[in-house]
């Protein structure tokens, strides 16, 4: 059985295709179900996020299943085939595992190392799983893709460093007030950007947020957006004093805030720390007020550096999570490998088993005159005789290198020992010995 | 017999470092449960010496020192055990393990001086060690807050960014450390006070009580200490002086503390002197 991935994702194909082959709006389950149930496909897991959607399957013939979920996704997303068909990709066993552990390590994200798509990964893995879609070449894959999704998070720092302007201001809040919880807010400007940034402290949990606008309108429209407070804007200057945390983002081309203005809202308060997020171009706040002690002042620009930074930090340790991921696989395969070789190995140690019990029996009127402890020893040794002769033919057959040597040691083994047919072995003196049917 | 804690809380240091610069939890672990080991060696180094000379040794410079290493280090455990945050170790240990080098090299021997036997020196000292410890925590937490204010301040986030707690976290815990040191410290002092009347009583021809005035440097500098810290404490309050300015402040009120309790009581005290 073979572990076969079919897919488009940024890398391959234009935004408009891969929102046409988006199946996250419709039912994930169903297309896995509708999937398994092709012919040559046993197994089958649905990744669709907005940067990917793959499907992995479990097939006997790759080249069949390939055809098969083409077919497929024409079908359920009314797609003619040939106007995904060259931005597809397709992947087969180790290649097919690599990816997948390198998309849950986060490597092959458009914001390297991005966290969410290891929950995505484990949801759809789960969505299958619930529907009875997954067999054991998608589960073992899968479960240990979110152990290598883990490992790469832990041993890297492939995920640090905040990527967007709004995460980065949020973790220098962090780093300035610690919890958030509490922490006032105030908003000047109700444009996108103070919105998504808005969005981002509210996730954070903080206090009492104030909203303030030249156009009372708008800034009523984000308060109830973002569950805050709209005030006039003549009170700006006062709210300046009882906030701990400004946003603005106004449209003025002159700074909305100076240094004296701020320094008299304060008044007494002027010893805990004030973070000043300025995303306005031109900037709204006087860059004078970065000199008061206690007032920590960001602009779009430092926080644009900030997030280059981390994302050139972020590249540097793609080698050191690529190195992870080969290692994973090599793991995997030989872990697979050598549970290959297991229903050998069980039939070997059943077949000397056989053997051991059949001799006793046949040699029971030679040992009937022995003492019960006696009998327990013998039966003891024979026991220990076969388990050291199979020790070392079973450490072998588990730790062949590849499926090649695998396949012809388990032919060979099969052969010398005549594991495949029932037939009863010679006991080596011209007549067959009955063999006890095994329990 | 105190090499072996030093030894411990060398390693700690070591393991510190190396989790303070690769953010490795499981060495952060084996950090702390090397301190924790050595904290423990170092309380049964202090109890056998307890035993010795029945009373706990700190009439001997050295002893002192090797009892207030002890202290610190359970200070320091406790501040890491509550908050769950090591990045601190790196900094505590060199000084833990400088310390404790002076009572491994010069173990000193306890002298026992009559004046000495009353629970008054024992109430006077300990107070006094504890008081530093929080001020050698607060001095620590001061000297990151500075090192995590400025790369914030200046936009240069790196190295102290990502591996120090937050401003705030490290402004509360100072202002807690100064404050719990700050009573100590005073209530020390008073005792030693209310001890060197009473004891001029019994004896009052000791040398040593003759010079107990604000002419010996070492009562000179531990008011002066006491006035730093009094004011960190008023400041805060009153003026507002939190963050960067109350950061230096204990890092200079710790410094009196530390020029106090090693140059002075080694070389120039002359009261204080019980060996």
């Amino acid at each position: 059985m073979h572990l076969f991935l079919l897919g488009v994702s940024h890398r391959t194909a234009p935004v408009d295709l891969r929102e046409r082959l988006d199946f996250s709006s419709r039912d994930l389950s169903a297309a896995a179900e509708a999937i398994a149930r092709r012919q040559s496909l046993s197994e089958s897991v649905v990744l669709s996020t907005c940067n990917r959607s793959e499907i992995y399957v479990a097939s006997s013939d790759p080249a069949q299943a390939r055809e098969e979920l083409v077919a497929f996704l024409s079908d359920y997303h009314h797609v003619p085939a040939q106007a995904f068909q060259p931005h597809l990709f397709a992947l087969e066993n180790s290649a097919a595992l690599a990816h997948l552990f390198r998309v849950a390590a986060g490597l092959d994200s458009l914001v390297v190392g991005e966290p969410q798509i290891l929950g995505q990964v484990k949801e759809a893995f789960q969505t299958a799983a619930g529907k009875q879609c997954v067999g054991p070449v998608l589960s073992n894959a899968f479960r240990w893709s979110f152990g290598v999704g883990k490992r790469v998070r832990t041993e890297t720092a492939l995920g640090e460093g905040a990527v967007s302007v709004g995460f980065a201001a949020v973790a220098l809040a962090r780093k300035i007030f610690g919890r958030l919880q509490g922490r006032r807010v105030l908003v000047v400007g109700a444009g996108e950007i103070s919105s998504l940034t808005a969005q981002h402290l509210r996730t954070q949990g903080v206090g009492e947020m104030v909203i303030t606008s030249r156009t009372h309108a708008h800034a009523e429209a984000l308060a109830s957006e973002v569950g805050g407070l709209a005030v006039p804007w003549d009170s700006m200057i006062n709210a300046l004093g009882a906030a701990d945390i400004v946003i603005t983002a106004t449209g003025s081309q002159r700074p909305i805030v100076t240094r004296p203005q701020l320094q008299a809202a304060q008044g007494h308060r002027r010893s805990t720390p004030l973070f000043i997020i300025d995303l306005a171009v031109p900037r709204d706040v006087d860059p004078a007020i970065g000199e008061i002690e206690q007032v920590f002042l960001y602009n779009i620009d430092d926080l644009q550096s900030i997030v280059e930074e981390n994302l050139s930090r972020r590249k540097a340790e793609v080698e050191h999570a690529e190195a992870i991921v080969n290692e994973e696989v090599t793991k995997f395969m030989a872990w697979q490998r050598s549970r290959t070789a297991v229903p050998t190995v069980v039939a070997l140690r059943q077949r000397f088993e056989a053997i051991r019990r059949a001799e006793l029996q046949r040699l029971e009127g030679k040992l009937g005159g022995l003492s019960p402890e006696s009998r327990a020893r013998v039966d003891e040794v024979t026991r220990l005789i076969v388990e050291k002769l199979l020790l070392e033919p079973t450490e072998q057959l588990k730790a062949l290198p590849d499926e090649e040597t695998q396949a012809a040691y388990t032919e060979a083994v099969n052969r010398l020992f005549r594991l495949t047919d029932d037939e009863p072995l010679d006991d080596g003196r011209g007549k067959r010995s009955e063999l006890p049917k095994q329990s | 017999m105190n090499t072996l804690p030093l030894l411990l809380y060398a390693a700690a240091g070591v393991a510190y470092a190396i989790h303070f610069a690769r953010r490795d939890t499981a060495v952060g672990r084996t950090a702390t449960t090397l301190l924790l080991f050595g904290a423990l060696v170092h309380t049964f180094v202090i109890g056998m010496q307890t035993m010795e000379v029945r009373h706990v040794p700190f009439a001997n410079p050295s002893r002192a020192v090797s009892t207030f290493v002890w202290l610190f280090t359970l200070s320091y455990l406790y501040l890491e055990l509550t908050t769950d945050e090591r990045a601190m170790g790196v900094f505590i240990l060199p000084l833990i393990v400088g310390l404790q080098t002076i009572p491994a090299l010069y173990p000193g021997m306890e002298y026992q001086d009559a004046v000495l036997d009353s629970p008054w020196f024992w109430v006077h000292v300990s107070s006094l060690l504890f008081a530093y410890a929080s001020f050698g925590l607060s001095g620590i937490l001061g000297l990151t807050y500075v090192l995590q204010f400025k790369e914030i301040k200046k936009k240069h986030l790196g190295y102290f960014y990502t591996r120090l707690p937050s401003l705030q976290v490290l402004d509360v815990m100072n202002s807690r450390a100064v404050a719990v040191g700050w009573v100590f410290l005073t209530f020390g002092v008073i005792v030693g006070g209310v001890w060197t009347a009473q004891a001029r009583g019994i004896d009052p021809t000791d040398p040593n009580l003759q010079a107990m005035s604000l002419d010996d440097p070492k009562i000179f500098v531990a008011m002066l200490t006491w006035g730093v810290y009094s004011f960190s404490v008023v400041a805060r309050r009153t003026l507002g002086w939190s963050g960067r300015r109350a950061a230096w402040l204990s890092a200079l009120g710790f410094a009196f503390a530390m020029l106090n309790f090693l140059a002075i009581n080694y070389f120039v005290t002359t009261s204080h002197t019980f060996y």
